[in-house]
């Protein structure tokens, strides 16, 4: 392949009123390449490529694509300049319909006389959904009725249909399924061999080998290195990620250790009506137990459901000593504790401080005089210091906001929040989700401590490599039920469990 | 790179200098507009300090409610009308039994905030529409009971007024919600629903029981604030309590409440706005300002302090 220059980006600085978000970046994008952008958190990938899509405005600095300065104003404008994103939380509107949606922005095509020709917007919106492949998604139904998935498909074809000369997709695979991540690489391919260039983000470096052409690295918003993919190995990656050596084990380290036969929780033919199917299973004393399946499987369900926060829940949640958990107080009241996939309006009090975070469980063992009412703030100060700080928290103080922490720092503070509480039984759903690799490392280690200490874990997650290398058994939920169940051993890999998932 | 760069600690700092002046400024506003007063009426204010104070105590209690309300995010609007329809109450029954009275304004006063907390949790709809429906509704049956007259208490009903009597009254009343707010978990909670409402469920707290029962509670202290009321006057006329829910909310806002509520409440506002605003509006009638031209000024402060208060991260989690 030719190396022909797309983008040069010169010289780009920024900064967030006191935070430099990027310094001084300079690096080349090639024609006809998918070009990895990676980094930890808080490195300014995102930053970045906000910038080159209008999302945010440019500071100094040049974006030169096919040797022409661009300033994209706006979305819209960076998309006639032939720029397109594809972002990692929800990028369709709700309430337009599907076709509104992929030519938001472009109407002018379809308007005649000021009056826009619906039907022909919709036509082609098929059209093009056919191209694609995704002859189930419809144009002329709301968005709002597809998963998702399929909204994620939407969004590809609204960033690919006009055949742009730079797509940029921001850690979009996290939040897909291994199925929809397939249809996105296949993509990503395909706008590749056409000329154009992917500029791709993910915190998966397995991925990001397997995927990309190129590499470029940035730390705390300076360049490091732009380095050939088949030239580097995932050590490699970590080390320019990081800085130093990531020291020790990533995942645990032994097998064949044997579980204890004593059941903590029992799950009794649960059934969350369109949701999970008379689901059963016992977790031990001292396990990690994972729970894999596609995102749509049911198994995000599971951990609400043991954690009395399913609406409509049928069946059984047992505690060894005979207790019947159906509600959220009374799972707390019991030891069990849980951390959602969806950690900003489920785990934290965004708008809140750490410290209250932390301690709002835990309030009730820290008043003044055991029984009556009045809290100990001195008490209070203590506790949630401590507990940050034996997560190591990145923090000004306790009283810092978490809306100011990074995702990494935020799932600190909830795991610290139960670590307080002293559950005997964690569920954690997603915990490293959007998570670099350093938080990544503590919060595994944090796992595998609480094992030791007798804690029972259930750990549910998309990325299969984590499960692989943390449960002692594997449960794979497929279609709301049970589709396997596979002990923890050394030759295990992925490919064995997808199977089971689709 | 020789930019400098700010540190952390710098930063720190820089954020707890704004968090300073956010809280110094409804009381450095509150010394500055007393004094004001006092040199534009040329003392007068001071020496009529019993006259301008004699409007706080009914304000400062309902203002406690309402700002338990607004720290868990919601809004009350039916603040005038549950004090008009407490007040008829208190006056009834203070014809038979006075401390009955005082029962009785108390529970009409939490029914009202019973029916605005079931529509607005049970079934699920904005408490400032709620709230809304209710101060019409409330306010077309007080103008329906007094109708053919004022509804007259017991004479002995406004031998009570002293101001001793009412200072004493609403510093219980103070305390009482200064200690349940900042020395028990209720503020806690309370700011925790305000700050992220499922997260605060998924923290283990009974957020739907909360709410439902902050609005009982800010009712019957307003039925209670109506007994302080009905002393002042001895009977209701069909304006009683009229405009009570902008009061509290003007009172509120200057006292540095953030509209959104959540973590950055402090109890100080609702004690502080109460007095802020009661000296603003006895030092315009002072003045000599008309009715009209208050409202006009009120108006303008009220949006500039929104300005400068609003959590503008947060404020689109007013429920």
């Amino acid at each position: 392949m030719t190396e022909e220059v797309r983008l040069q980006v010169q010289d780009i600085s920024k900064t967030f009123g006191i935070t430099k978000a990027l310094q001084h970046v300079s690096f080349n994008v090639n024609k006809g390449e998918v070009h990895a952008l990676i980094g930890e958190n808080g490195s300014g990938k995102s930053t970045l490529t906000n910038m080159l899509t209008g999302i945010y405005p440019m500071e100094s600095g040049k974006f030169i694509m096919d040797g022409v300065e661009i300033h994209p104003k706006n979305q819209v404008d960076a998309n006639n300049m032939g720029i397109a994103i594809i972002v990692q939380e929800l990028g369709t509107l709700s309430g337009l319909t599907v076709a509104e949606n992929i030519f938001l922005g472009h109407e002018e095509r379809f308007i005649t006389m000021g009056f826009r020709n619906t039907n022909q917007m919709n036509a082609e919106a098929n059209r093009l959904l056919q191209q694609y492949g995704f002859d189930h998604i419809k144009a002329n139904k709301m968005v709002d009725e597809y998963n998702f998935e399929d909204r994620k498909l939407i969004e590809i074809v609204k960033a690919t249909y006009f055949h742009p000369k730079i797509v940029v997709v921001d850690e979009t695979t996290t939040a897909l399924s291994q199925e929809g991540r397939e249809e996105l690489y296949k993509h990503m391919n395909r706008i590749r061999d056409e000329g154009s260039t992917v500029i791709f983000i993910s915190h998966d470096l397995s991925e990001i080998l397997d995927k990309s052409d190129t590499i470029t690295v940035l730390r705390d918003g300076i360049y490091i290195d732009t380095v050939k993919s088949k030239d580097v190995t995932e050590e490699d990656l970590k080390r320019l990620m990081v800085g130093r050596e990531i020291t020790g084990d990533y995942y645990r380290a032994d097998y064949g250790e044997k579980i204890s036969d004593e059941v903590v929780l029992s799950v009794k033919d649960v059934t969350v009506p369109g949701v999970i199917h008379n689901v059963s299973f016992d977790l031990h004393k001292g396990e990690i137990l994972g729970f894999g399946g596609l995102s749509e499987s049911g198994m995000h369900e599971v951990g609400k459901a043991i954690f009395g926060a399913s609406y409509d829940r049928e069946g059984e949640v047992v505690l060894a000593d005979g207790t019947h958990i159906n509600s959220i107080p009374q799972a707390i009241a019991h030891s069990i504790a849980y951390t959602s996939k969806d950690r900003d309006n489920e785990s934290i009090v965004i708008n809140q401080s750490i410290r209250d975070n932390i301690v709002l469980p835990s309030l009730d063992k820290l008043t003044r005089i055991p029984k009556l009412p009045f809290l100990n703030w001195a008490a209070i100060k203590a506790f949630a210091l401590k507990y940050a700080r034996e997560m190591s928290v990145k923090m000004q103080g306790t009283g810092q906001f978490v809306s100011e922490l990074s995702g990494g720092n935020k799932q600190k503070v909830v795991l610290a929040r139960w670590i307080g509480k002293d559950s005997d039984i964690v569920v954690l759903d997603s915990p490293t989700r959007g998570i670099d690799i350093k938080v990544k490392q503590d919060i595994y280690q944090q796992m595998d401590k609480m094992r030791k200490e007798g804690k029972s874990i259930i750990m549910i997650s998309e990325e299969l490599m984590e499960l692989i290398g943390m449960c002692d058994r594997i449960i794979i939920m497929k279609e709301g039920t049970v589709s396997g169940e596979i002990m923890r051993n050394r030759d295990l890999n992925e490919h064995s469990l997808i199977e089971m998932m689709v | 790179m020789t930019d400098k760069i700010l540190t952390k600690e710098e930063q720190a700092v820089k954020a707890a200098k704004m968090k300073l002046i956010r809280s110094l400024l409804p009381i450095a506003g509150l010394i500055a507009v007393f004094i004001l007063f006092n040199i534009l009426t040329n003392g007068r204010m001071i020496s009529h300090m019993h006259l301008a104070l004699s409007q706080v105590y009914v304000t400062m209690i309902a203002a406690m409610g309402v700002f338990f309300i607004m720290t868990m995010g919601g809004l009350d609007f039916s603040q005038g009308s549950i004090l008009g329809i407490s007040a008829i109450v208190v006056c009834y029954v203070s014809n038979y039994s006075i401390p009955l009275s005082i029962v009785a304004g108390i529970i009409a006063g939490a029914a009202i905030g019973a029916v605005n907390g079931y529509f607005y949790v049970r079934r699920k709809i904005k408490s400032f529409i709620v709230t809304i429906c209710t101060m019409f509704l409330f306010r077309g049956l007080i103008k329906y009971l007094t109708t053919e007259a004022p509804v007259a208490g017991s004479p002995y009903l406004v031998m009570m007024d002293s101001t001793e009597f009412k200072v004493m009254c609403t510093a219980i009343v103070i305390i009482i919600g200064y200690i349940c707010f900042v020395h028990t978990k209720f503020g806690t909670y309370l700011k925790a629903i305000g700050a992220g409402e499922k997260a605060a469920m998924f923290s283990g707290i009974r957020t739907d029981m909360v709410k439902f029962w902050v609005y009982v509670l800010s009712g019957a202290i307003t039925g209670f604030a109506a007994f302080i009321s009905a002393i002042k006057v001895g009977s209701v006329t069909s304006s009683g309590g009229n405009q009570l829910e902008t009061q509290i909310l003007i009172a509120l806002v200057l006292g540095g409440m953030p509209i959104s509520g959540g973590a950055m409440a402090r109890f100080g506002n609702c004690v502080v706005g109460s007095l802020l605003y009661v000296i603003l509006s006895s030092g315009l009638t002072m003045m000599g300002f008309s009715t009209q031209m208050m409202q006009l000024i009120q108006g303008v402060i009220f949006l500039l302090f929104v300005f400068i208060f609003a959590d503008r991260k947060s404020i689109h989690v007013i429920k």
